[in-house]
């Protein structure tokens, strides 16, 4: 028999949590007061865990009919000035596209989880998979800018959500939280008191005299300051393109005004909403591409290599839209090669080829509804390093 | 504004002067059953800060643009499921829910019926004027049958859909029908929804004149509402629930009531217990 | 980067109560101060297939989270054999039921063939196998002390099952100090 370990007694704060846990508490601690959503594998625990905490602090959780009515009733409690998520998984966000293209067209703040399991259709509901990563990007129909973070781990899902809910107040946009069913449903050692006390973001609020106020009218910020029903603004919200005042229009110059200014919101502060994690960048002729559990895979396969004297290093999005390219781009500028493995066929690494045009970028796809092994990001590392050297 | 009996009420002091003149066709049905809203909105002194109108896509979708309030024009089918998330985070707000024939039964039939079984308070105006009209004029879940429409060329073939069976079936606290015809009797109507405590669904008949009427050689509006009188019966909602989908014979008034628990305030007070302990 | 790294697999068949096990003593081992990762795969149904749970123990942050070189293997079902000895590391701990998951594959591991399901049909209720293979698992592999596993199991069963529940990881100890069977060994 071995001996019985005698290690010192814990902080009070670490608790071993899960990753879908970890966001619903998360949210409370962001400051959400609504979540509406619909039972789906592998989110349905954010759903359980909000329907007990909402009630704690005086929020409310609603059960909808299906997943457009849960993104609806989310935006609707935005509307009338809650912070509001809702969570689903792959069928769910697909039916969900509709309503986030309101919320992005209409600037209404909301949080999407998003875990990924296999597709397409209802897939594998209880495995994982990278494979909406374009859909989070481009899911909903016509031209709009939007967020997307990429949580690693538990403590990071926890973090990544209360920053979701910064920004989606700051810059008045739905921000999509995307990881897959490996992080959600992990259940890791965290220590949450240590998080740093954010989530007292406020969104910008309209003040001033109605006769003067538009309501997409920004000032040099490009953020218009939203009228809360029953402060005397009483404003029209459309998903209609809209002019300054809120009302329909389709003048050419009003309509391009609008959507530059959509765009410029959000590219004018990439400094603020772009971010990522590199590990051993500096020196490494090999650079991973990874998200999610792919990511953490990547990390231990980086220590193996390096034991063995290849150099490789580890760019990690964790803003994944819009995607920190310069970042990447920095990252990457000594790397022979770059490697992207991914749990689906080839998402992230378009999105890398495109920033890296011309650098040569591979691609470890596995899409089996299993996690990729470190082991397999090593051999497709050691291989890479052959070809190249 | 002359045939207001109620001299207090001026339609003007409801409307988006900057909106207007407003969309609809000449003859269509809609714009009375604006006012009687906003006139019941006048008696009841509701204030309009404290109004919130959401409406979805279609004709009936557009007018929440013409009233000066807190208004929001969603998307096609989802008013209800807006408002459903509106009405829970402001119980301060009175949320009229104004949608239409295709908008409530076709694309947003589910979130009607659970709205019903839901019991939120809102107040949800359906607009039937049994025809897709902004779009040109499809066959709508309320086309009566044999109608002809853009995509029923041949007459439609499908029954249609009576809106306050489903709704009383459904379990809504306050089901109503009546016509645009009767403004007066439409507005008190609609009060009566309002003050109910829980979902009220309220289908206002209009007239689709340009696109429908014409399609089926109805004539002018005044000959499509004297169509309209000749097939209406006021009545007990019993006979609806018992013979939901029969033709030409519909009654209106309060067709039915039920007191069950108004769900945001019972979703609040368990809240509340749970919060002091009193689970 | 990460400390020393102890990986322990629990496979059978089933899912929520071997699931519950793996908690418990992630959570022991959280309460004992190590870095925990616990994940498992279950089939879209609660009942019934091959199910695992998986726990990565450490003493620093724990990098890749799920099972690659597991050092200590619970087998309470036959079933979980092939999924799980491609990742047995050489000389690893290994617990089978003798009943239930009868035969091994030839190796190096140390092994233990146990009458886990019989122990806790003696106790009343199969479904306590889980908690029988827990308290062996603890008593062989010395992970955690006796003690913290006890009160892990105390703080997630409901009171209604406290008894049995106590009883069968008891059980569990009381089998793994049994004399090892020569064969076995």
């Amino acid at each position: 028999m071995n001996v019985v370990s005698a290690m010192p007694a814990p902080a009070a704060d670490v608790r071993l949590l899960s990753g879908n846990h970890a966001c619903a508490l998360a949210a409370t601690a962001a400051g959400c007061r609504f979540f509406a959503g619909y039972p789906i594998t592998p989110s349905s625990e954010i759903a359980e865990r909000l329907s007990l905490e909402l009630p704690k602090v005086d929020g409310v959780f609603v059960q909808m009919e299906d997943e457009i009515a849960a993104m609806a009733a989310v935006i609707g409690a935005s509307m009338g000035g809650l912070k509001s998520m809702t969570a689903t998984s792959g069928p769910g966000f697909s039916l969900k596209q509709e309503n986030l293209g309101y919320a992005a067209g209409a600037e209404i703040p909301c949080v999407i989880v998003n875990v990924m399991r296999g597709g397409p259709s209802t897939g594998m509901p209880t495995r994982p998979s990278q494979a909406d990563i374009m859909q989070a990007r481009w899911g909903s129909h016509g031209d709009y800018p939007l967020i997307a973070l990429a949580p690693a781990s538990v403590r990071e899902i926890y973090d990544e959500t209360i920053r979701a809910f910064d920004l989606a107040e700051l810059y008045r946009t739905p921000v999509v939280l995307l990881y897959d069913q490996v992080i959600a449903q992990l259940s890791e050692t965290v220590a949450l008191g240590a998080a740093h006390p954010r989530g007292r973001v406020e969104r910008k609020w309209a003040s001033g005299p109605a006769a003067d106020y538009k309501p997409y009218a920004a000032d040099g910020d490009a953020i218009p300051a939203m009228p809360l029903p029953g402060a005397g603004y009483r404003t029209h919200t459309t998903g209609l393109t809209h002019a300054e005042d809120g009302f329909p229009t389709q003048n050419p110059e009003a309509v391009t005004r609008n959507l530059s200014r959509l765009f410029s919101k959000l590219d004018g502060r990439r400094d603020a909403i772009d971010s990522w994690e590199t590990i051993h960048c500096e020196d490494a002729e090999i650079v991973i591409v990874a998200i999610g559990i792919s990511a953490r895979a990547a990390m231990r396969a980086i220590e193996e290599c390096r034991a063995k004297g290849v150099r490789a290093g580890l760019f990690r999005p964790v803003t994944l839209w819009p995607f920190p390219q310069a970042a990447l781009r920095e990252a990457a500028a000594k790397a022979k090669a770059v490697l992207v493995p991914e749990m689906n066929t080839g998402q992230l690494r378009l999105e890398v080829e495109r920033v890296l045009a011309g650098a040569p970028v591979k691609g470890l796809n596995l899409f089996s509804g299993e996690a990729i092994a470190p082991a397999q990001i090593a051999a497709s590392i050691t291989a890479l390093a052959k070809e190249v050297r | 504004m002359s045939i207001d009996t109620a001299a207090a009420f001026d339609v003007t002091d409801y409307l988006r002067k900057q909106m207007m003149p407003h969309f609809l066709c000449p003859g269509c049905g809609h714009g009375m059953a604006l006012r009687a809203l906003l006139w019941a909105i006048h008696d009841l002194e509701i204030d309009k800060d404290a109004l919130a109108v959401v409406s979805g896509i279609g004709c009936a979708g557009r007018l929440s643009a013409y009233i000066d309030a807190n208004t929001f024009h969603v998307t096609h089918g989802r008013p209800i499921a807006y408002a459903t998330g509106l009405a829970l985070a402001r119980p301060d707000l009175h949320v009229v829910v104004i949608t239409g024939d295709g908008d409530c039964l076709a694309i947003g039939g589910n979130h009607l019926i659970h709205a019903c079984r839901r019991n939120l308070k809102l107040t949800c105006l359906m607009l039937n004027n049994e025809v897709y009209g902004m779009t040109g004029g499809q066959v709508s879940p309320t086309t009566s049958q044999s109608r002809l429409t853009t995509t029923t060329p041949l007459g439609n073939a499908e029954p249609h859909f009576d809106a306050c069976a489903l709704a009383t079936a459904a379990g809504a606290g306050f089901v109503g029908r009546e016509v645009t015809r009767h403004v007066p009797k439409l507005k008190e109507l609609i009060k009566a929804g309002l003050r109910h405590e829980g979902f009220a669904f309220i289908e206002i008949l209009s007239d689709c004149t340009e696109i429908f009427g014409r399609k089926n050689e109805m004539g002018s509006s005044p000959e499509m509402m004297m169509r309209q009188k000749s097939e209406l019966r006021p009545s007990a909602y019993r006979d609806t629930v018992d013979t939901p989908f029969r033709a030409n014979d519909l009654p209106t008034g309060i067709l039915a009531r039920n007191d069950r628990p108004e769900y945001g305030a019972a979703y609040r007070s368990a809240a509340a217990a749970a919060r002091n302990g009193a689970r | 980067m990460q400390g020393a790294r102890t990986e322990i697999r629990i496979g059978g068949t089933g899912g929520q109560g071997l699931i519950l096990c793996a908690k418990m003593l992630a959570a022991a081992l959280a309460a004992d101060g190590r870095r925990v990762a616990q994940s498992q795969t279950y089939e879209p149904t609660s009942r019934g297939g091959f199910c695992k749970a998986d726990l990565v123990v450490s003493s620093g942050e724990v990098d890749f989270p799920l099972a690659t070189a597991v050092d200590h293997l619970v087998l309470l079902d036959q079933l979980a054999v092939k999924p799980s000895w491609p990742l047995l590391k050489e000389g690893a701990l290994v617990i089978a039921d003798e009943r239930l998951c009868p035969k091994l594959p030839p190796g190096d591991d140390s092994r233990h063939h146990l009458p886990i399901s019989r122990t806790a049909l003696e106790l009343g209720s199969e479904r306590v196998a889980n908690m029988v293979a827990l308290g062996a698992l603890v008593a062989l592999s010395g992970i955690c002390a006796r003690g913290r596993i006890e009160e892990a199991v105390r703080k997630a069963t409901p009171r209604g099952f406290l008894h049995l529940n106590l009883d069968a990881l008891a059980a569990g100890f009381s089998i793994a100090a049994e004399p090892i069977p020569a064969a076995a060994s």
